[in-house]
């Protein structure tokens, strides 16, 4: 039986560093989908601490936010930093890489017919402090000499934005990089290869 | 000579709870104004990592994100629970502030006049969870017996809505108990009370 399971829409959405970090420490996930229709029933949503999705569980602690779910993985499985210096930069990152993640949100939810155009030719800005972090870094990651959390958050929603700006990673060669060797891991690798992944829409909207 | 150091504009904003954690802890904090005029000018802001204040330094550690702040502070100083299920429930309990705070912050800076009404209408729709949490827990705490920064994050919000929305706790009495208690603790009632905190506005276009 899984230790860890997860219920969520059938879409990328807020879980896919998620469960990039879980495939890449090979951590089984059960996984709940839960459709629009069920979801507008209300009774799930009700039973939803903060009437949202995705839901964490492991064993009987059961979380909710995306990025305490990233947290709790990378504590429990070495992807924290190896000191508290480190784990406050990697939260730093991480809160960046969220701070990136909802310009992307509002975009793809509000936005996406009107302000497609202008949101990727002003990406690069937001891109540039991760590219100038990575360039710095002779490991390659965001922070130290190992992958964290903060990483596999990075490297999906840059996967996000090679899709809705295709040649954005273009003018930043440590961006590229980077994505080049985590998508080359092993275990993630068949993650971004296998059907139950690739099958889902990265956000419930259709737009991409 | 101050190990904390916070360059920040003149107002509460996002280093609110952050001096709430320190002065709790009795901690020093050296604080850099900087004006509006100055940060217009572009060099304190082409230095900052992510082109943003507040920045925040602990001796040779300079971090962006005032929440990263919170967590680096919480872990120094025994407000990040004790043991590693509490910090990922305290995480979790952060980032639903956060949630509230970035919709306080829109409402601020982007919908005060036509939207605070409708925002108080809905507010508290927001606190339930926080007040379902906080009447389940004897410790009075968000999450287990001891203050956590996600408290500080959480006080320091409902703050800010008590002079948004004045009667918003009214049918909230274990936020409202919450509120209280944690206004009482003696270095918090002293910085509440210090006239360096006292008159910095909540936001920085004077809107509260």
């Amino acid at each position: 039986m899984a230790p860890y399971t997860l219920t969520y829409f059938p879409v990328k959405g807020r879980c896919g560093a998620l469960k990039m970090i879980l495939a890449d420490n090979g951590q089984q996930l059960k996984e709940n989908l839960v459709s629009i229709e069920e979801w507008m029933k209300g009774d799930m949503k009700g039973s939803c601490l903060f009437g949202q999705l995705p839901k964490f569980e492991d064993g009987d602690l059961v979380l909710y936010q995306s990025n305490a779910m990233l947290r709790h993985v990378g504590r429990k499985h070495g992807a924290y930093g190896k000191n508290d210096c480190e784990a406050s930069l990697i939260d730093m990152m991480n809160d960046s890489v969220e701070d990136l993640r909802l310009k992307y949100i509002k975009l793809i939810y509000q936005e996406y017919d009107t302000g497609k155009g202008a949101y990727c030719k002003d990406l690069p800005k937001h891109l540039k402090p991760f590219e100038s972090v990575l360039s710095k870094n002779k490991s390659g990651f965001l922070v130290g000499d190992q992958i964290s959390f903060a990483d596999y958050n990075l490297f999906d929603l840059l996967l996000n934005h090679k899709v809705l700006c295709s040649s954005s990673l273009d003018s930043f060669p440590a961006l590229k990089s980077y994505v080049d060797k985590i998508a080359a891991r092993p275990k993630i690798k068949a993650l971004l290869e296998c059907e139950n992944f690739k099958k889902l829409p990265i956000n419930g909207n259709g737009k991409q």
